[in-house]
């Protein structure tokens, strides 16, 4: 759009011409805003109110006085183990998430990128987690895990792999990895489509050329595939990881966050805070903190591989 | 110029928007005396016959007042204080509020509830006695105190044993007037534990209100408050019952270590088989031993257990009003009828728990030796309110500290002092957010 603007301001650009810009701007102006209007209510407005509560004491009640505290807000969330230990557990889940379900999600793509017979069903298939709203995979895979009547432990008894039933969502030490399984199996549509469709953007003569020159499959895959793929997988990496490290539904219908906070995502903290203790103010410095880390971390990823891939 | 005008216009419809939103709330209250009014109940009951219950009484109540219509509204006790934050900040809270003591006490310092101060019949107030009241009063936040919400059904711990297991090990039948004492229990247990099977499985899944109401069998109560500020406090009363418990789990080994996981009715199916003889529970419980348990198994309610004393620490749970009830009054009068003593004496059948009614409690349905109730009621003696009810913060020190703390205490993974340790100084740092 400045392109344009810019060329045919251009024959004009005379004494008038700064003022012909500004009633330009001004029209542009005057044509957004119908759009600019819900965006600014329904989007921008919540986002400073919740900035501008990060900074005051805000608590829940009808005779609550809320003040502005300035940074100390910070200061307590800093010295906090429990928000430490959350925003671990929140970091451990983040990345095995992100990257086992990249893993699982490309060889899955890679199966399908070849031609088997009943491609299209099966692709059709896979897409069916993605089709599930998360609070309903929760119920599911709670039914998958229950300790008595889950299938789960009824399968693993049958084939003679356990002796007794284990409580999986329960157990201190399994909890976490049990949830991230479910998080793993949820996500994985999305990434397969998206690594299917990078795959199916490579060109065909990339790999004739390699055959010619005698490379192996493996060699194939490392030296064309992933090159070819790079900016697809930066993308959808990037976006996993910060939908993972944001999820909430899912793991609450799961754990709650137990046991005993093994489970506590930096999501279920912040909503602790906020819904269950009152502390609206704080719970808002918890969910601005994080946007800082999550900015920070993509910055820092996607620079260098733009750097590498430059 | 323009964009000066495209800004003003933009502002006042956000104002428009802001006031319509907010005038929406205040205009339902212009028309108070114009047609029947309607109420909102939000009723926890889960129990078949306790949510029977209670929509009949509202049935009934519905027939002879047609000008004051009850909603019944299901809600569940997993969310529902997640639940009610939320309606009460947005203004429009259910009118008549089923929860529990524990959580009255910090929504009535934030002004969420109304004070039933003077406001309840005679009849009601002196048909449930004071150390019940006592449950439901509590600070207003503002320097004040006041009665936050009727208490009408309270639950002891009991202990559910198999009788035949106690017959064969000739053990003494306690009765409430001669309790069993900790030291005789754990006796009893040890003796009971042959055979691979166990004294007693103390299902520990939820630890802290049992074990803080047990705590005060030896006077130990968790908590000293100083005016409005509460600090915790983990000395040798406290200790007494952490320590049987643990030394029935791994000295005596007379309880079933595997239990300990268990939420309370999970150990249910051991204990009709035979693999524990006892099993430590709320009196609710009876219910699902009565549906569940084989034909032919006999099994017998054995009054709470004496140390110094016989106290427990009790909560109710509790029909409040919402201080933005727009009808608080009909409110208050539902509530009235809801709780009269005849009314009490079905709710506490429907979900197996003991009515505050003085008069429900002699209602021959609850003094029959069928199903125990006699000993339940007469447990209801010994219910004093639970020290950490008036403990600003408890819920936060409760499933932060104290949880992981006493569950890795039973799991032998901590000792005493250990859990001491963590309880008085992790604990004493989230109370002091509330005492500010």
């Amino acid at each position: 759009m400045t392109l344009t603007a810019d060329r045919t301001r251009k024959p004009a650009a005379d004494h008038r011409g700064a003022g012909k810009r500004s009633r330009q701007g001004r029209e542009t102006f005057v044509l957004m805003l119908p759009a600019l209007v819900p965006v600014l209510i329904f989007s921008v407005g919540p986002l400073l109110y919740g900035i501008f509560l990060a900074f005051t004491d805000a608590r829940s009640g009808r005779n609550a006085v809320t003040s502005f505290v300035g940074l100390s807000n910070f200061g307590d969330l800093m010295t906090d183990a429990d928000f430490w230990a959350s925003f671990r557990i929140g970091l451990i889940w983040a990345v095995s998430v992100t990257v086992l379900q990249f893993l699982a999600s490309l060889g899955l793509a890679l199966l399908l990128n070849e031609d088997l017979r009943f491609r299209s069903f099966t692709r059709v298939l896979v897409l069916v987690p993605w089709a599930m709203p998360p609070v309903v995979i929760g119920l599911m895979w709670r039914l998958v895990y229950h300790p008595n009547a889950g299938i789960l432990n009824s399968v693993l008894t049958d084939v003679g792999l356990l002796d007794h039933n284990i409580d999986w969502l329960n157990d201190f030490s399994i909890a976490l990895p049990a949830v991230i399984v479910v998080g793993i199996w949820t996500g994985m549509p999305q990434t397969t489509v998206v690594l299917l469709a990078g795959l199916q953007g490579v060109p065909k003569e990339l790999y004739e050329a390699g055959h010619m020159d005698g490379a192996s499959t493996f060699r194939r895959f490392w030296s064309i595939t992933l090159p070819q793929l790079r900016p697809v997988i930066v993308t959808i990496t990037s976006l996993d990881f910060v939908w993972n490290i944001n999820q909430f539904g899912l793991v609450y219908v799961l754990t709650q966050g137990g046991p005993g906070g093994q489970t506590r995502l930096p999501m279920l903290f912040a909503y602790e805070e906020a819904f269950r203790y009152g502390f609206f103010g704080y719970a808002a410095t918890l969910g601005v903190a994080f946007v800082i880390v999550v900015l920070a971390v993509l910055g820092l990823y996607i620079w260098r591989q733009m750097r590498e891939a430059n | 110029m323009r964009t000066r005008t495209a800004l003003a216009v933009a502002a006042a419809t956000m104002a428009a928007l802001t006031a319509g939103c907010s005038s929406g709330g205040g205009a339902g209250g212009g028309d108070q005396a114009a047609g029947p009014v309607s109420l909102k109940f939000l009723s926890l009951a889960w129990q078949k016959e306790s949510i029977a219950a209670n929509k009949q009484l509202v049935d009934e109540w519905n027939k002879a007042n047609p000008t004051t219509k009850v909603e019944y509204v299901q809600g569940s006790w997993d969310n529902v204080n997640d639940q009610l934050v939320t309606s009460f900040e947005g203004g429009d809270p259910p009118d008549v509020i089923h929860d529990d003591s524990p959580a009255l006490a910090g929504f009535a310092s934030r002004g969420y509830l109304m004070d039933l101060t003077g406001k309840l019949p005679a009849d009601l107030k002196s048909d449930i006695p004071q150390p019940a009241w006592d449950t439901v009063t509590f600070a207003d936040g503002k320097g004040g105190q006041g009665v936050y919400g009727v208490p009408f059904l309270q639950e002891s711990q009991v202990i559910i044993a198999n009788k035949k297991l106690l017959d064969a090990a000739k053990v003494r039948i306690p009765t409430p007037d001669s309790p069993w004492t900790w030291d005789e229990y754990a006796e009893i247990s040890k003796k009971l534990t042959k055979d691979g099977a166990f004294g007693v499985a103390w299902p520990l899944k939820s630890p802290v209100n049992k074990v803080l109401n047990l705590g005060l069998n030896f006077g130990g109560t968790f908590f000293t408050t100083d005016g409005t500020k509460a600090t915790v406090k983990v000395g040798p009363e406290e200790r007494e019952v952490l320590q049987r418990i643990h030394d029935q789990l791994y000295k005596d080994k007379s309880a079933d270590p595997s239990a300990l996981g268990m939420g309370t009715a999970d150990p249910l199916p051991g204990f009709y088989a035979g693999k524990y003889a006892m099993l430590p529970a709320g009196v609710y419980l009876r219910q699902q031993v009565v549906e569940q348990a084989p034909p032919g198994f006999e099994w017998i309610t054995i009054p709470p257990l004496k140390g110094t004393t016989s106290e427990q620490g009790a909560t109710s749970q509790t029909l409040s009003v919402a201080a933005d009830s727009k009808y608080p009054d009909q409110a208050t009068k539902f509530i009235s009828f809801f709780l009269n003593s005849t009314n009490q004496a079905k709710l506490a059948k429907g979900d197996w728990l003991l009515p505050t009614s003085v008069k429900a409690a002699s209602d021959p349905s609850m003094t029959t030796t069928e199903n125990g109730w006699d000993v339940a009621t007469a447990s209801a003696k010994d219910l004093v309110v639970a020290p950490y009810l008036r403990v600003n913060g408890f819920d936060e020190w409760k499933s932060k500290v104290a949880t992981p703390t006493l569950q890795q205490y039973f799991a032998n993974k901590i000792t005493l002092d250990q859990a001491a340790e963590t309880l008085v100084t992790e604990g004493d740092k989230v109370l002091e957010r509330y005492n500010k």
